[in-house]
């Protein structure tokens, strides 16, 4: 009878063939398959990449949502573990997408920043909850109090999610922001490969899921172990 | 209902309790205004610019006492553990939370009229009746932020820096509001520009509804066990 | 027909009752019945679980597993039939001592609140301070005040939590006599105390916890009080 964490990198290590043949797939795609942009050059196929992580990164948090629930609905210790590496994966893609994006983006849009821009903007709040899920984790010693807390706030992140970029959208309105969406017509190859590439990210996603789930849930047995015996030898 | 008569018992004891100590309300309009006149002397007053920018120092001003307000309003119940004298009785943990919440909104409207006040002599606006829509605006900012801090004002309680972590949670949540705020504030007031003002009033309302019924339907797994 | 000294009725039961925080179990395995009438003293060590015991039964914290039963109706706690009082005064200071009560009054729905304070203020001797803030009153006073809280709804089932604590000569001395008064009334009373004589004074059972499990159970004519120093003492060594 294997462990749920046995279990879980079980789960890993079976999406390690699928990831590897949909990430070739997406990497020729990314480079080979889809045209050369006009505009940007070369440079523009970092888009592909840039979507798969975006996609990750909210994805990650509405898993995180999931779990919340989940956990507050059967109490069961291991939607924590789950939620917290959900959220672990989050924002770190979170990071990259914030980090990748100015980087590539400040050539053409001559700004560093564009707040207007309901997509960046928002990330940007996304990843402040991000943030402050682990920052609220900290805080507190590890039980089922930091569970249910950090559950709470993930649910509430998540509902928020979606006003928040409403609101950013509202406010672009009236102060249009001199942004022009750059490749506002994709050619049928530019949106395959954009597509493989958002799946190869959700493997990619569910596969260091299962794994950091693993890694979690082996730590708090190692500590439950540790404890154990120093009781016994008292 | 006998529910509503329990969200008034609990609201008006935080409010008489509020009251007994006035200094505290006293201690957070001083601060309030004082950030107001910070921002005065850290912008050039009169220039068209800090006025553009004024409705921004408004709300920015409000935030910091709200965050202050919240965080006592269960350091009050941490003192004595009167807060596990509430979770124990029979009262439903949702009416809890409205109780909480009404009193905390009430606080706000009180302090933030006074600071609109402050606001209008300090940046030198007319009083007219454009500031009635200042004040909704300062209503439905008040349930919304309330709602929510409530939940997290409860969650760090018992933290040690709670005075740091409170805004760290709380300061992404609301950025839906602070945007709705500042900027219908700002196209009322300076722009005389009523057009946006319809979809900004909405946002707020459906911000408050939802993290209303949020903040009533998780309070149990806050406070409770 | 039930004759006035028919057996005593089951209150509460503990069944398997365990709470862990962490890794750390506080409370081991507890199985214990409380029938109507009971004054149990609740003695142990510090850290032996006594407090989250006591807290498992006020429904303040929920078992990691096992049951706490209430027996009439069968079912989980039952908060409004419980009275508790711990370490804090559950008061709140800015309010004065009626205010206090006719809040909790209100809480836990209490039939004409404001009457039923006035008349646990008499029956705490604190009718004179009644109308002053709680944060001028002395240590005794908000122990007297905070157990008239406790006891204002009625409850079927008193927990104290070290009421002693702080207490001077005087305030023991009240304490006793309400404690003693609870008694007579057939009140179920669980008390936890350091103090050996005046657990054994009071209750009519005694249980003595010790890291987290019970480790003693008598009731109190089956104990020899003045060898049950000695008897606890060697219940929680080891």
């Amino acid at each position: 009878m294997q462990s749920t964490a046995d279990r879980h990198l079980t789960f890993a290590a079976w999406l390690l063939i699928p990831l590897y043949i949909v990430g070739v797939v997406a990497l020729w795609a990314a480079f080979l398959h889809a045209p050369t942009e006009r505009v940007m050059g070369e440079v523009q196929r970092i888009f592909y990449f840039h979507v798969g992580a975006a996609w990750t990164a909210f994805f990650a948090f509405f898993i995180v949502f999931v779990a919340g629930i989940l956990y507050l609905w059967r109490r069961n210790p291991f939607w924590d573990e789950f939620g917290a590496a959900s959220a672990e994966i989050g924002v770190i893609f979170t990071t990259i997408v914030l980090t990748t994006g100015p980087i590539w983006a400040r050539p053409i849009w001559n700004t560093w920043w564009p707040w207007g821009d309901p997509r960046v903007t928002t990330t940007l709040v996304l990843w402040l909850i991000y943030v402050a899920y682990f920052i609220l984790r900290s805080t507190l010693p590890e039980g089922e109090k930091r569970a249910r807390f950090a559950a709470v706030f993930g649910i509430i992140g998540f509902i928020d999610v979606p006003i928040v970029f409403l609101s950013i959208r509202w406010w672009r309105t009236i102060h249009p922001v001199v942004i022009t969406r750059t490749g506002a017509r994709l050619e049928p190859e530019m949106f395959q490969a954009m597509m493989i590439a958002v799946v190869a990210f959700t493997f990619l996603y569910f596969a260091l899921l299962f794994l950091r789930t693993a890694m979690r849930l082996q730590n708090n047995a190692a500590e439950e172990m540790t404890h154990i015996v120093r009781e016994r030898s008292e | 209902m006998r529910h509503l008569k329990l969200i008034w018992v609990l609201a008006a004891k935080d409010l008489r309790i509020e009251y007994r100590s006035r200094q505290a309300f006293l201690t957070t309009l001083f601060f309030a205004v004082l950030i107001l006149i910070v921002f005065n002397f850290a912008f050039d007053p009169g220039s068209a610019s800090t006025r553009d920018a004024s409705p921004g120092i408004l709300w920015v001003a409000l935030l910091f006492p709200g965050m202050i307000q919240l965080n006592r309003s269960f350091q009050s119940e941490m003192e004595e553990g009167t807060l596990q004298g509430i979770v124990m009785s029979p009262v439903d943990r949702g009416v809890f939370f409205l109780g909480k919440l009404l009193a905390n909104w009430l606080f706000l409207l009180a302090i933030d009229i006074f600071i609109l006040i402050a606001f209008v002599v300090f940046f030198n606006f007319a009083v007219e009746p454009r500031l009635f829509w200042v004040v909704l605006l300062m209503f439905l900012v008040g349930g919304g932020f309330s709602a929510v801090g409530t939940v997290f004002a409860a969650m760090v309680s018992n933290v040690r820096i709670r005075e740091v972590m409170l805004p760290i949670l709380l300061f992404p949540i609301i950025v839906p509001i602070i945007l709705a705020a500042v900027n219908a504030t700002r196209e009322v007031l300076i722009h005389n520009d009523f057009s946006t003002l319809g979809r900004w009033l909405q946002l707020l309302v459906a911000f408050d509804v939802i993290f209303l019924a949020a903040g009533f339907l998780v309070f149990d797994y806050v406070v409770g066990e | 027909m039930p004759s006035a000294s028919a057996a005593p009725q089951p209150l509460v039961r503990l069944v398997n009752l365990t709470r862990k925080f962490g890794p750390v179990t506080a409370v081991k395995n507890v199985n214990l019945e409380i029938r109507t009438g009971d004054f149990l003293a609740i003695f142990g060590p510090n850290g032996a679980g006594k407090s989250t015991l006591l807290k498992m039964v006020a429904s303040l914290l929920p078992p990691t597993s096992g049951e706490v039963v209430f027996l009439p109706n069968g079912s989980g706690p039952n908060r409004s039939e419980v009275g508790y009082v711990s370490h804090q005064t559950l008061l709140y200071n800015e309010l004065t001592g009626r205010e206090n009560l006719t809040f909790y009054g209100r809480l836990y729905s209490v039939p004409d609140e404001e009457a039923a304070a006035a008349e646990m203020l008499v029956r705490m001797g604190l009718r004179d301070s009644a109308d002053l803030p709680v944060r001028g009153y002395s240590r005794g006073m908000k122990q007297r005040l905070t157990l008239g809280r406790a006891l204002l709804h009625q409850p079927r089932l008193v927990l104290l939590d070290e009421p002693y604590t702080g207490l001077d000569q005087h305030g023991s001395r009240l304490l006793t006599k309400i404690l003693v008064s609870l008694r007579e009334e057939g009140r179920t009373v669980l008390m936890i105390t350091h103090s050996l004589a005046e657990g054994l004074e009071l209750g009519s059972r005694v249980i003595i916890q010790h890291r987290g499990k019970l480790v003693f159970q008598a009731t109190r004519d089956e104990v020899d009080r003045a060898d049950f120093e000695n008897l606890y003492f060697k219940a929680v060594e080891r």
